[in-house]
């Protein structure tokens, strides 16, 4: 598989990322109001929920597995905010195995705000990638943040697939019951 | 007449509950499905499954063929003593002769940076670099409105070409931008960037007409500051 190959993989992956969470907001927001809604809601969480953790640990793999192919196959170079964003995304993998493995499922709401930390650097990587002034007027020779490698689908790059595989992660684990 | 006492619960009958592993599973909820989809498995497959579309699908994609004769990266000779990297504060090369430089642009024709008694203004660009790429309209812009700068040569040096990275290759870039300045290309080594004390793009260098640096700068430039730049360049 190629990087071409590869990085078209990753968007569909953030594709479907994101229309799981989004399947999961309007879900959460319309069962407030509507009583069939919020059966169906009820009723996938009685499908999801035992398996939520270990989903969670497969996104969390497959994403940090991403990373790694993209620097270590592909050469992209990871900037500052890159490794900061993997900081939060390499450890979910083994604490979401372990809450997994350990049926753990009251830890859901820890490793969702782990998560959420990690969504948020993705946010503000993605707007140094669209506002380069942020980080600085000049690029950094070396490897500025600002840098887009990869842009797929005409938005996703590596920060937005990032942050598509956090609020996955944190809707899984948010939805971990028993 | 003495009432009856209900029976009282003793150990021996009181009901202790049997003790839990701390890995049971937990008693099923009773909305709890009897058969569980095995969804871990399933994501799995779908993954596969994206994987060999991803393959299908990108088969033939890549890098746009670049035109037989052009190159992104070519030798360069450069003579004299580099500049000193520009930093914060102070620029150390002010004042500092620049060294002369020769090389091709990406068709192969000769370009060179000569201290022939011209004034000059010389940008560096990557073409990976979105400042650049913000600043090269500017200039063309410029270009179109204003025309050439009387007695000032501008130039241009394309460096930092790296086929891992974004927009490339430079010489496409620049000619649908309509860049119509002479472009050195750079080696793979960006000789020329070190002798010009690169510190970050798109770098600017002005020179006078004794060939000495007046004035360097780094980043995206506005009209104003252009021509600010050709002014002391042509005022020495």
């Amino acid at each position: 598989m190629d990087t071409e190959a590869a990085t078209l993989l990753f968007a569909f992956l953030a594709v479907s990322a994101e229309l799981a969470v989004l399947a999961a907001v309007v879900l959460a927001v319309a069962g407030r109001w509507s009583p069939t809604v919020a059966a169906w809601r009820r009723e996938l969480a009685t499908w999801v929920g035992p398996d939520a953790l270990r989903l969670a640990c497969v996104v969390a793999a497959v994403c940090t597995a991403g990373s790694l192919y993209l620097s270590e196959v592909a050469n992209f170079r990871p900037c500052f905010l890159c490794w900061v964003q993997r900081g939060f995304m390499y450890p979910l993998v083994l604490l979401l195995a372990i809450a997994a493995w350990r049926r753990a499922y009251r830890t859901g709401i820890v490793l969702a705000g782990v998560a959420v930390l990690g969504g948020t650097v993705s946010v503000y990587h993605i707007l140094v990638e669209r506002f380069p002034t942020l980080e600085s007027s000049a690029c950094d020779p070396t490897n500025p943040c600002s840098l887009i490698w990869v842009e797929r689908f005409g938005y996703l790059t590596i920060p937005t697939m990032a942050l598509s595989g956090f609020a996955l992660i944190a809707v899984l684990a948010l939805a971990a019951r028993p | 007449m003495p009432t009856t006492r209900p029976a009282q619960a003793t150990r021996s009958t009181r009901r202790t509950p049997a003790p839990r592993s701390r890995r049971s599973s937990p008693p099923p909820s009773p909305s709890r499905p009897a058969r569980r989809i095995p969804l871990v498995p399933i994501l799995f497959g779908v993954i596969g499954l994206f994987g060999v579309v991803a393959v299908v699908a990108s088969r033939g994609a890549g890098h746009d063929g670049v035109p037989a004769g052009v190159q992104q990266v070519r030798p360069v000779s450069v003579s004299g003593t580099a500049l000193p990297v520009l930093g914060d504060g102070a620029d150390p090369a002010e004042g500092v002769v620049i060294p002369e430089v020769d090389g091709k642009d990406f068709a192969g024709d000769p370009v060179a940076l000569r201290r022939d008694g011209v004034p000059k203004l010389i940008v560096f660009l990557a073409h990976w670099c979105p400042h650049c790429r913000n600043e090269v309209p500017v200039i063309t812009g410029w270009l179109a409105d204003k025309g050439a700068p009387e007695g000032v040569e501008l130039l241009s040096v394309s460096t930092a070409a790296s086929l891992d990275r974004p927009n490339y290759p430079p010489s496409t870039w620049l000619d649908q931008e309509g860049w119509t300045l002479p472009a050195l290309v750079d080696d793979a080594d960006g000789t020329v960037a070190r002798a010009y004390g690169l510190s970050a793009f798109p770098f600017f260098v002005a020179v006078d007409a004794q060939g000495e640096v007046v004035a360097r700068g780094s980043g995206e430039l506005d009209v104003e500051a252009l021509e600010h730049l050709i002014d002391r360049a042509r005022s020495g």
